[in-house]
């Protein structure tokens, strides 16, 4: 059951980086609070570091991108979390502001998680948004939009990779682990 | 087209009748089934058969995925009725808007859409 699939790499400390942990076992995680955690994240690496966001344009690119992007990845762990904690640990180096963010989630999903994201790392990601919204359309019954991770990979070409291993303390579940990068500045 | 307006915590979509515009402010990142409401509001606008009708979207500091999905589906709605030109009015400050609203166009190529 174990392995990796797209481009995975976990921040290090070669930078800047915080980890936050959330324990929602004690209290329900909100929509407004995954929007409010994203936000700290892109402000506080917009303050810190070697990348020079000294330029007004810059620095709105780097908060708007990296607050969309984590706003994202956290929704989606606090929606498919089936235990224990969700967690954040994020941080700036070479260029590059990383983030890793990990949930449980029930083993028995994995395989149809394994499929989609083959699909999202061997697809053109602009096609597969396409064909994703016009479903979409045709099928308002639809709960979950699908466009968190397309978006990210087409309108902000963030690099997206998954591990996948054991939950520690729960057989039932597996521990899911995605990343995403992003280029600080990807005007300069 | 009725004046009606949709609140919640850090956003308000509205809609001036008399310029047949829906105005989205502030911060909207809702789970797909809060988004209903909203994009029942779009579709009435739609179902009055305007000739032209404008999303304002100048005051919108963050849309997410949720959000992006019903704003497409919008367009396919507009492109698949007909007879409604579909102007949007966005932001080039904003960075979601320039880099998400473009692809509009894909769903509906008459779109006007104004990124200033």
């Amino acid at each position: 059951m174990d392995g990796i699939i797209g481009d995975y790499r976990e921040p290090t400390d070669a930078g800047p980086r915080v980890s936050l942990v959330f324990y929602p076992g004690a209290f329900p995680v909100k929509w407004n609070q995954c929007s409010a955690t994203a936000d700290f994240f892109a402000e506080y690496f917009a303050g810190v570091g070697d990348a020079d966001l000294g330029e007004e344009a810059a620095r709105r690119d780097f908060v708007g991108s990296v607050g969309y992007v984590l706003n994202e990845l956290i929704e989606n762990a606090v929606k498919f979390s089936a235990g224990g904690t969700v967690e954040i640990d994020a941080g700036v180096e070479d260029g590059e502001f990383v983030v890793v963010v990990s949930n449980q989630i029930a083993s028995s999903s994995v395989d149809a998680l394994r499929a989609k994201f083959d699909e999202l790392v061997h697809n053109d990601p602009q096609e597969l948004l396409m064909q994703r919204v016009e479903e979409n359309a045709a099928n308002p019954e639809l709960s979950t939009s699908g466009l968190g991770f397309l978006t990210m990979l087409s309108d902000y070409r963030a690099k997206l990779g998954w591990r996948f291993d054991a939950a520690p303390g729960n057989p039932d579940n597996t521990l899911l682990k995605t990343t995403a990068r992003l280029q600080v500045n990807p005007h300069a | 087209m009725l004046d009606t307006e949709i609140k919640g915590p850090g956003y308000r979509i509205w809609c001036d009748a008399s310029s047949r515009t829906v105005h989205f402010e502030g911060v909207l990142r809702l789970g797909t089934s809060e988004f209903k409401p909203i994009e029942e509001l779009l579709d009435r606008v739609l179902a009055d058969s305007p000739p032209a009708l404008h999303l304002r979207m100048t005051e919108l500091q963050f849309l997410n995925s949720s959000g992006i999905n019903m704003l497409y589906k919008f367009a396919i709605s507009v492109r698949k009725k007909s007879g409604t030109d579909l102007h949007v009015h966005a932001s080039a400050s904003i960075p979601w808007q320039g880099k998400s609203l473009p692809n509009l166009k894909k769903f509906l190529p008459t779109i006007t859409l104004t990124l200033d």
